[in-house]
């Protein structure tokens, strides 16, 4: 382990964070809402920070990454983001306390979108802006961006990369990681940009278009209305922001062959199937049980319940109704929605379809294996033989997800929160959703949970992100072993 | 004719003994000088000593005064250098390669417009082709096909209990009541016969017979034959066949299939490249195994594996527990009359698959091809010219030899049975059978 090495990388990321917040002073300047100078102080410790430790830790040696290097770098970089991001939060006191500052920081980062402020509309606009920004840059990846960006991570970058983007096996589109990169962020660009234009067409102002866009492509869910998207209560907006939301929970090599005129990819792969009868079959029982209680006229039950499964399915967790409302079964169904998740090398969080439809196809195969002791049965997906070991990788993601998600309801239990609320916080937080369920529900914030319970989530957050393995594996002994 | 054989092993040696057997000229390459040796003390044929593959030794075995060149070593490299060599020394012989390897043909094309190899036998996929045949008409014990012209010969054993078993043969074509149905030979025991009218079929002979492809079903059913098709299928042995074989099945719907492998790693292979089928590692000769799989509820059995002893005991044992049907591959001719006598009736043999798809092909001028029965008889598919002695007279007076008969013609899309009155017309494709003697008199006589 080269502690001069991973250090220099992480002060890389802090100033990048920092140059960031030039957009959101931007808007503060030409609002004049009074927080210029909270950003420019924010700005200037992020470089000075960042480019202290990149200055003081600069070594010549070779950058070949290794596997333990590449995930504490991922994994410390994060950190300091979350960290440098929370600034301009606490420097204009637009959030009380450093823990919900951090909270609010990792939410945004992690594309969760859980949120501690109860009255959202009351903050000035450049901090709902940078709010908004975080989820965006957290979406596709910041070291991701930095992999893009800067030319000496080139070499080992695969191990970043790995430890960075959400599913079992990541696909490499170029032969070069940094042009793989690269193509990544500019498909997530090009999404953006449409989606932005589209909101713009339908009436929404330059800002909100803006914040939205930025919140709906990382499937972050933050809104810069109390009333999240129920603010608008347009059809327009609704089926624009479905359409992106979907999108966005959709492997981003689909996307990329879609550009390169390949769009019969879509239809052979399995996860892409699955996703999409998933959130059709989801929106179909949950219209049943929500047409005629709650909403009386078939349309829109169908509109409710279509924008807030894929909402919640693409782990955005946008609101325009409240699901606390709509019966046992279609909040159940939602919750099983939320421990899923989109697809793997989408921006979305959760377990992800691909690896739950290997853990189905492994239950399927013991099954088989009953009936048939003898036979021979490989786990293919898609036509391609699943290895043993990304099989075994992946039943030990859904176990330690599960171990680390009990754990984590037990300590929010112990702290004093109900059922329903502890189960609801964790998995919003650890599949990155945002709300959940109970007293942290759509209509409400996390601002009233005790302050270790605010950790323990920002916690759940990072571990989601960066799935579980990367961060975990820096709390095991054997890490630490040369 | 001058025909030249590249390599005498089974496949060569058949072939061989058939052709000299028609008073063809036959000279027979190989490299192995025992082997030749016994070729030519048994046959009568003519020897050269060296490789398929020396232009030397193609020059020395009359390449240039041949009419056909058959490359038929177990090597597809050897076969195909043999007729590339063959292709430069005498660009007007007609070439058939047996080539096995999938890579090759794969690329049929190439091998044709390339290499000028004229036709190219793959003995696999014959023998898959036969069983997926057997297969879809389990009554009948061996199915062959004159593709362009929609007529299927195919050969029956008649059975203790079969209803029609006693009738002579006029009586039998009134019972099955089937128009273009004519029974071609009869094999009882060791014998072949080429009936007429007054000929019975009894219990225990292989009744071989022509009639259209679509009312194949219809005639075995009439012979109280099982027909119906298969759900269940046992696949043991998963090499080339086997895996193919599967392959081809997967895709049918409403099959069920099942493949057996011994070898572990051939398994994860097979696993991994077939989609619907059940892939079981295990040894077809395992009883317990079979028991689990519940072989006795199986529509079908196949045993190709490699090991031809294995299949048979793997046949004999999914018969005993139940199986309906099994089909064996073998791949000695000797043990071919012998499976009979153990009671398995559905056999298959690539060399003899690949040794009579050549000779369909050995056939020239108006024969379109043909289709041996046992090595005894042959089925003939010709064509009438205007000028063929065969036109414009009625078939009694034609001075066929006994051993041949004139089963049907086929005018357009009819199938007419002759009498002996009936009278061949030009463009006419006829159905001539013969025994293996008198396929030369016949030959004279067509031509």
């Amino acid at each position: 382990m080269r502690w001069a090495f991973i250090l220099q990388v992480a002060g890389l990321i802090i100033l990048f964070v920092g140059l960031t917040m030039l957009v959101p002073l931007g808007f503060s300047l030409v609002a004049k809402d009074g927080t210029a100078l909270s950003f420019i102080q924010a700005m200037l410790f992020c470089i000075a920070a960042g480019g202290g430790l990149f200055l003081v830790f600069r070594t010549d040696k070779g950058h070949t990454i290794t596997h333990r290097e590449g995930m504490c770098i991922v994994t410390l970089g994060w950190i300091g983001a979350g960290l440098s991001g929370a600034l301009p939060f606490y420097l204009s006191g637009s959030i009380p306390g450093f823990t919900d500052c951090v909270f609010e920081t990792f939410s945004g980062f992690t594309t969760t979108g859980s949120t501690i402020l109860g009255d959202i509309e009351s903050l000035p606009s450049s901090i709902l802006m940078w709010r908004s920004q975080t989820q965006w840059l957290g979406g596709m990846g910041i070291v991701l961006l930095s992999l893009a960006i800067l030319p000496f991570l080139g070499v080992g970058g695969m191990q970043l990369y790995k430890a960075e983007v959400p599913g079992p096996t990541p696909d490499k589109l170029r032969p070069r990681i940094r042009d793989t990169a690269r193509l990544l962020w500019q498909v997530y660009l090009l999404l953006s940009a449409l989606q932005f234009l589209f909101l713009l067409a339908g009436g929404m102002s330059f800002s909100d278009s803006l914040s939205h866009t930025f919140t709906t492509m990382p499937t972050g869910g933050f809104s810069p209305k109390n009333a999240s998207i129920g603010h608008y209560d347009s059809v327009y907006f609704d089926l624009v922001i479905t359409f992106f939301m979907f999108m966005a929970g959709v492997n981003f090599v689909l996307h990329f062959q879609l550009l390169r005129r390949n769009p019969s990819t879509w239809w052979r792969s399995p996860e892409f199937k699955f996703y999409l009868l998933v959130t059709l079959g989801v929106t179909l029982i949950v219209t049943w049980c929500i047409y005629g209680s709650v909403y009386s006229s078939l349309g829109q039950a169908l509109r409710y319940s279509l924008f807030q499964v894929v909402s919640i399915f693409t782990t955005t967790g946008y609101a325009t109704a409240d699901y606390e409302l709509w019966g046992p079964l279609a909040q159940f169904l939602l919750l099983l929605c939320m421990i899923v998740g989109g697809s793997a090398g989408s921006t979305a969080g959760g377990v992800k379809c691909m690896r739950v439809i290997i853990l189905i196809k492994q239950a399927q195969r013991e099954l088989m294996r009953l009936v048939h002791p003898r036979a021979v049965v490989p786990i293919k997906l898609g036509g391609k033989l699943v290895s043993d070991e990304i099989l075994s990788g992946i039943v030990g993601f859904f176990l330690l997800y599960l171990a680390l998600a009990a754990l984590s309801m037990c300590i929010l239990a112990a702290l004093g929160l109900d059922l329903l609320t502890s189960i609801g916080a964790v998995i919003a937080c650890i599949s990155n959703i945002g709300p959940g369920l109970g007293q942290v529900g759509p209509t409400d914030n996390f601002g009233h949970l005790p302050a270790l319970g605010k950790w323990v989530l920002t916690f759940c957050m990072l571990l989601g992100r960066l799935e579980i393995y990367t961060v975990i594996v820096l709390f095991s002994g054997e890490f630490w072993r040369s | 004719m001058r025909i030249i054989i590249v390599g005498s092993g089974e496949v060569g040696y058949h072939i061989a003994r058939r052709l000299s057997a028609e008073n063809k000229d036959v000279v027979i390459i190989d490299l192995n000088p025992e082997v030749l040796e016994r070729v030519g003390e048994r046959l009568d044929v003519e020897t050269v000593l060296g490789s398929g593959s020396s232009p030397r030794v193609l020059e020395e075995a009359g390449v240039k005064q041949a009419d056909i060149l058959l490359a038929v070593t177990d090597s597809d490299e050897i076969n195909l250098i043999a007729c590339t060599f063959s292709n430069i020394l005498a660009p007007k012989l007609t070439k058939v390669a047996r080539i096995r390897n999938p890579e090759y043909t794969d690329y049929k094309d190439i091998l044709a417009s390339d290499l000028h190899i004229d036709i190219v036998i793959n003995p696999e996929q014959e023998v898959i082709g036969s069983i997926e045949r057997l297969m879809s008409t389990p009554g009948a014990a061996e199915v062959s096909e004159f593709p362009d012209v929609n007529i299927t010969l195919a050969g029956m054993w008649i059975r203790d209990n079969c209803p029609l078993a006693g009738m002579n043969l006029a009586e039998l074509k009134q019972a099955v009541g089937i128009d273009g149905f004519i029974v071609g030979a009869i094999v009882r025991g060791e014998k072949l016969i080429i009936p007429s009218g007054k000929h019975k079929v009894l219990p225990g002979d292989m009744m071989y017979f022509v009639c259209a492809h679509q009312d194949l079903e219809g005639v075995l059913k009439a012979f109280g034959a099982s027909t119906g098709s298969q759900h269940k299928v046992l696949i043991i042995g998963g090499g080339n066949i086997g895996f193919k074989l599967a392959q081809n099945l997967e895709q049918k719907k409403g099959l069920q299939v099942k493949i057996m492998d011994r070898e572990r790693s051939r398994c994860d292979f097979l696993a991994q490249n077939l989609t619907r089928t059940i892939v079981l590692q295990g040894d077809g000769s395992d009883q317990r195994l079979l028991t689990e799989e519940n072989v006795g509820s199986m529509d079908v059995v196949v045993s190709v594996t490699g090991d031809e002893e294995n299949n048979v005991l793997c046949s004999l044992l999914a018969k005993n527990m139940g199986a309906k049907l099994t089909v064996t591959r073998i791949n000695k001719f000797a043990y071919l009359p012998l499976m009979r006598a153990v009671g398995l009736e559905h056999i298959v043999s690539p060399r003899l698959s690949a040794a009579n798809s050549i000779l369909r092909h050995v056939r020239k001028g108006a024969v379109i091809s043909s289709i041996s029965i046992k090595e005894d008889a042959e089925a003939l598919e010709i064509v009438a010219r205007e000028d063929s002695p065969l036109v414009g007279r009625p078939i009694k007076d034609l001075d066929f030899p006994s051993g041949a008969i004139v089963l049907c013609m086929v005018r357009g899309k009819q199938v007419i049975i002759p009498t002996g009155e009936s009278v061949i017309q030009p463009q006419d494709k006829v159905m001539i059978m013969s025994t293996s003697k008198h396929i030369s008199d016949v030959e004279k006589k067509i031509t």
